[in-house]
Order: C-alpha cells, then sequence, then structure tokens
C-alpha cells in the first residue's frame, strides 16, 4: 500500500541551466522546466540522450547552480539551503561510484557515515540491503571487482541504507542483467512503499511505465508532456494497438488495413501490428479483418508508453523543424 | 563541524586497508632520509658548509625530507581526488549532507595528521639512528609549518586534481611538478653554490621557502628575518592556492 500524500516532496519552477564553455557556443541544457512531485511517488524523469535530465537532477542533488529558476525539495530551496536539501535526500548519479579500493562492506560503512548513522544501524541496515539486492556473494569483494551490473546494484543498495525521505535515481539499472534489474526494480517498489519519494531518470520506458505514478517527458530542455503515467498515455492522441494474428499474413490484408490510414502498421509472418489514433479506426480494423480467411483472433491494447514517448518526441521534433 | 568525521573515517579505512598505501604514505621520506641521507653522507663524506656553519650532510637533509612528507602527502592525495573523480565517488560524495568546507577541511586534517606522524617517523629516525640533534624549540615551529605547508600543497594540488580531465595529462603534469620542484629547491643540496639560472628558479620555488624554514628551524641556519619572508611568502602562497581550490572545485562539477 503505497503513502502518497498532495503534499510536494520536490517543487521545480522554471529551472534554467546554461552551460559556457570556453571557445564556443553557451548550451541551453535546461529552458525554464517547472514541475511538482508529491511526497510518496515514484515520479519519472524521461526523455532522449542529451535532453537534459541529469542536468536536472545534478541541479536537485545540488552539484550545480542553476542559471536562474528555483527547485525546492521538501521546502528547502537547493541553491538558498544546499546542506538542508542534500539532509533530506540521498542520490545515484550516472557514474557507477563504488569506493574502488574498499569491500562492499566497507562501501556501506563509509556511506552510512556520511549520512550520520551510527555503527550498529548501519550493521543492521547492511543485513536488510544485502537481503534485498542479493549482494551476499560479493560481500567481501571490492568495488574494483564488482562487474558493472554488480556495482549498479551496491549503489542502488546504499541509497536504500539511509533513510532519507528523498531518493534520486539517475540511469538506477543501467548494466544490470534482466534477474538484478527485476529485483532492483522490485526493492525500489518496495521502498516507495516505506513512503519514500522516488525519482527516477530513465531511457527505459517499461520501467518507467512499471515504477512510475507520475512522470515529465523532457527533450531539448523543455517539458514536453508531464502528468501520471495514463495522463502522459492518454495526452499522445490516444495511440491504440490492435494485434490481429492470421495463419498467414498476406499482401491483400495489409493493403486493406493500409487504406484505413493507420498510424503505423508492422508484420511479422503471421500477426500484424496496427496503431490507430481513435477507438472507431480500431472498430474499423477488426470489422474489416474479421471474415477473413486465415483471421485467427485479434487484441487490443493501449499504445506503450514507449510507443507514447516516441510519438511525442517525434511530433516535437517535427514542430520544431516547421 | 560534525561533517568533518565521516570525511576522516572514509580516509582512515582507505589507508587501514590498503597497508601498502599506508606503508607509502608514511615510510618513503624516512627511507629517503636513512637511504639518501646515509648515502650522500657515509660514502661521499659530504659535509656542507652554510652560512658559516659546517653541517653534517644528515643535518642538512632533515629539513627536505620534512618538506618532502608534506609535499609528497598533498600529491598523493591528488591522485586520490583524480581517482575518485574518475571512478565517480566524488561527484557522489559532493551531494552527501556534508558542506564543501567540511570535505576539503577533512581531507586536510588527515593528511596533517599523517605528516605530522612522518614527521615524528623521521625525527625519530634522524635522532636515534642518524645521531643528528633535534633542539626541542624547533618542535612548535615545525608543528605550525607541516600544518601550513601540506594544506598549501594539498590545496595547489587539489586544483589540478580538480581541472584536469585526463589522466594522462595529469599523471605527466604530477610527475614533472614532482621532479622540478624537488630538485629545483634547497631540498637536496644547497642552492647558493648552483648556476645562477637554477639559483634564481630554486628562489622563486615555494618548496625552497618551507625547506630553509624548517632548516632554520632545526638547526639555526639563516636569519629570523629571511626565515620570518619565506614563512609569509609561503603562506601568501597558500591563500592563493586556497582560492583557486575552491574555484577549481566549483569547475569540476559543471
Amino acid at each position: 500500500m503505497k503513502r502518497t500524500t498532495e503534499q510536494p516532496a520536490i517543487e521545480v519552477t522554471d529551472l534554467r541551466k546554461v552551460y559556457h564553455k570556453r571557445g564556443s557556443m553557451p548550451v541551453e541544457a535546461l529552458k525554464g522546466i517547472s514541475f511538482t512531485v508529491r511526497r510518496g511517488e515514484i515520479f519519472g524523469l524521461l526523455g532522449p540522450n542529451g535532453a537534459g535530465k541529469t542536468t536536472a537532477i545534478k541541479i536537485l542533488t545540488t552539484l550545480l547552480r542553476p542559471t536562474s529558476g528555483s527547485a525546492r525539495i521538501l521546502d528547502r530551496d537547493v541553491v538558498q539551503h544546499p546542506l538542508e536539501a542534500r539532509r533530506a535526500m540521498c542520490a545515484v548519479m550516472q557514474d557507477n561510484a563504488v569506493e574502488m579500493f574498499l569491500s562492499v562492506q566497507n562501501n556501506f560503512r563509509v556511506y552510512g557515515r556520511f549520512h550520520g548513522m551510527s555503527g550498529a544501524d548501519i550493521s543492521r541496515q547492511s543485513s536488510r540491503v544485502t537481503e534485498i539486492f542479493g549482494l551476499q556473494d560479493v560481500l567481501n569483494m571490492k568495488g574494483s571487482e564488482l562487474s558493472g551490473g554488480q556495482k549498479r546494484r551496491v549503489q542502488v543498495a546504499k541509497t536504500f541504507l539511509v533513510d532519507k525521505p528523498v531518493v534520486f535515481l539517475d540511469e538506477a539499472t543501467t548494466g544490470m542483467d534482466s534477474f538484478n534489474k527485476r529485483e532492483t526494480l522490485e526493492a525500489i517498489k518496495h521502498e516507495a512503499s516505506r513512503g519514500r519519494t522516488i525519482v527516477l531518470t530513465t531511457h527505459i520506458l517499461e520501467e518507467a511505465e512499471e515504477l512510475c505514478d507520475s512522470l515529465a517527458i523532457v527533450n531539448h530542455g523543455r517539458i514536453i508532456a508531464s502528468g501520471s503515467t495514463q495522463e502522459v498515455k492518454s495526452s499522445s492522441l490516444r495511440l491504440i494497438t490492435v494485434t490481429l494474428t492470421f495463419n498467414r499474413v498476406t499482401s491483400g490484408v495489409l493493403r486493406k488495413l493500409e487504406r484505413l490510414k493507420p498510424h503505423k502498421i508492422a508484420h511479422t509472418e503471421d500477426t500484424i501490428d496496427v496503431q490507430v489514433r481513435s477507438e472507431s479506426v480500431a472498430m474499423d480494423v477488426l470489422n474489416s479483418v474479421r471474415s477473413m480467411r486465415g483471421f485467427r483472433h485479434f487484441e487490443v491494447a493501449a499504445a506503450s508508453l514507449e510507443d507514447v514517448f516516441m510519438d511525442i518526441v517525434d511530433r516535437q521534433e517535427r514542430a520544431g523543424d516547421t | 563541524m560534525k561533517g568533518l568525521f565521516p570525511v576522516l573515517y572514509r580516509d582512515y579505512v582507505m589507508r587501514t586497508t590498503s597497508p601498502l598505501w599506508l606503508f607509502f604514505d608514511l615510510v618513503v621520506p624516512v627511507m629517503y632520509l636513512l637511504m639518501f641521507g646515509v648515502g650522500f653522507n657515509s660514502a661521499l663524506g659530504l659535509g656542507i658548509e652554510l652560512e658559516g656553519r659546517s653541517l653534517s650532510y644528515n643535518e642538512f637533509f632533515l629539513a627536505g625530507v620534512i618538506s618532502m612528507a608534506c609535499f609528497g602527502l598533498a600529491m598523493n592525495q591528488s591522485y586520490g581526488f583524480f581517482v575518485d573523480r574518475d571512478s565517480g565517488i566524488f561527484y557522489e560524495t559532493l551531494t552527501y549532507p556534508i558542506t564543501r568546507g567540511e570535505f576539503l577541511l577533512g581531507k586536510i586534517i588527515f593528511q596533517c595528521i599523517l605528516a605530522v606522524i612522518q614527521t615524528a617517523l623521521s625525527l625519530a629516525a634522524a635522532a636515534w639512528i642518524l645521531g643528528v640533534n633535534i633542539p626541542s624549540s624547533s618542535l612548535v615551529y615545525l608543528g605550525v609549518g607541516i600544518l601550513i605547508v601540506t594544506s598549501g600543497w594539498f590545496f595547489t594540488f587539489a586544483s589540478l586534481a580538480f581541472l584536469m580531465r585526463r589522466t594522462d595529462t595529469f599523471n605527466t603534469v604530477i610527475n614533472v611538478a614532482y621532479f622540478v620542484l624537488m630538485f629545483v629547491s634547497s631540498m637536496f643540496y644547497p642552492i647558493d653554490r648552483l648556476p645562477s639560472a637554477f639559483r634564481v628558479l630554486s628562489y622563486a620555488n615555494p618548496v625552497t621557502w618551507h625547506t630553509d624554514v624548517f632548516r632554520w628551524a632545526l638547526t639555526g641556519v639563516g636569519s629570523t628575518e629571511s626565515a620570518l619572508v619565506q614563512a609569509a611568502a609561503f603562506f601568501i602562497f597558500s591563500l592563493i592556492a586556497f582560492r583557486v581550490a575552491l574555484w577549481a572545485l566549483s569547475r569540476a562539477v559543471e
């Protein structure tokens, strides 16, 4: 049972960041983004590479100062009161930040000390996160001996070692195999259920769809869609995917479907995925194939977040071109 | 100031879980003193005439060894910064609930503790093994000097670690700096008999300034006025290095 409240955990208002590099034009990484994250929710910041997600996370975690605008974590301004803001959060940054020369156990000890934990608390919490993240086998290995995925798991485990109300996870599952990824996603859900606010960036949209209560899609430094995951999905002109299965897909079937002007159509030897923008067109698709020879069955589903994401980004790119 | 303790704890765990690192941090200057000093003192029979005083090479070199302790530790720490930045732990540390000031101060305090231990080992080795007389009046000057010199070089090398991006560039700069700053100075030999160009460079080298002050405290060679001027010069150098380090730290995350 999640404990989400209407009170904001994070408030970002008109945040801008311009990078000035000697000998090159200034780069405006964030062009005035605003969003609010409620306490206890999992919020996803999505976008293609270079969209500005990591810059936003760096500002929120007090690593960078914004050019203008404001960001508050549990009512603490990250520029005016960075230490107070840091006291309310912990973060996994994009790098595989583990202490290379220390064992995993000592990584936990050092991290816990930095966050003001006692030795007894560190021992107790280490045991807990070791079990949750399945780190028993690597506990005595040094950071430099771990694989990329193991380093990432240790990094995420560290953030759940400490009991901070706000957690930032920047591409947290990068480099993990699917088994570890599944365990990590479950752990993140478990921690969120304890009332923590979690902000994650990811380019793996299935993860965002599974985890996030709400999200914002960032592209070229602007938010191009935001709201609850369902709201964002439905904002994309109601994409619906109709999957049709035949004994064998023929060119005649494809021609017939093309005439209905679907948003997108893709097929294999026996399956056709037709993406349409309204229920009525979806019905037309079904009506046009249901009496055809070789037609076996159909499935109708709302488009995945990935479809929506691609659609929104694509529309924005086209709008920018014209 | 609560944020200082985790910084100290982290460096303590790093050192105590790596005996080789600890050995390098604590023992290298003593080895220089015993091997280099004994070598020059005995094999070559060198004695040093300096400002009307006659010193054994060991007496002369002890001030250089203490300088080397402070200088070398600061340089090692900058390697640590560079590795931390490469691994990403440096950036993560900056998101921890400590101030930037506590982070830097904690690093300096740890280096100063190591420098004091190194100096104590060097003085003990000099007194008990090499028979060098250590005046007790020098200890206060040495104590204050070690803190300032270690901090000054810490800020200098930390700035390089914060600003440089490439490992090969960093390694080259650090190695050249180590070689040039130590050998174009009064650390290993008196500079007043060197060729003039070499001598000018040596006088402009901050390593010479604090080595001469340590030598004045340990042997009484040189005037008090000259020691004061050199101490003040190094103090100003440290303040400038501190400002540069703060600027470099803010640049490092951009």
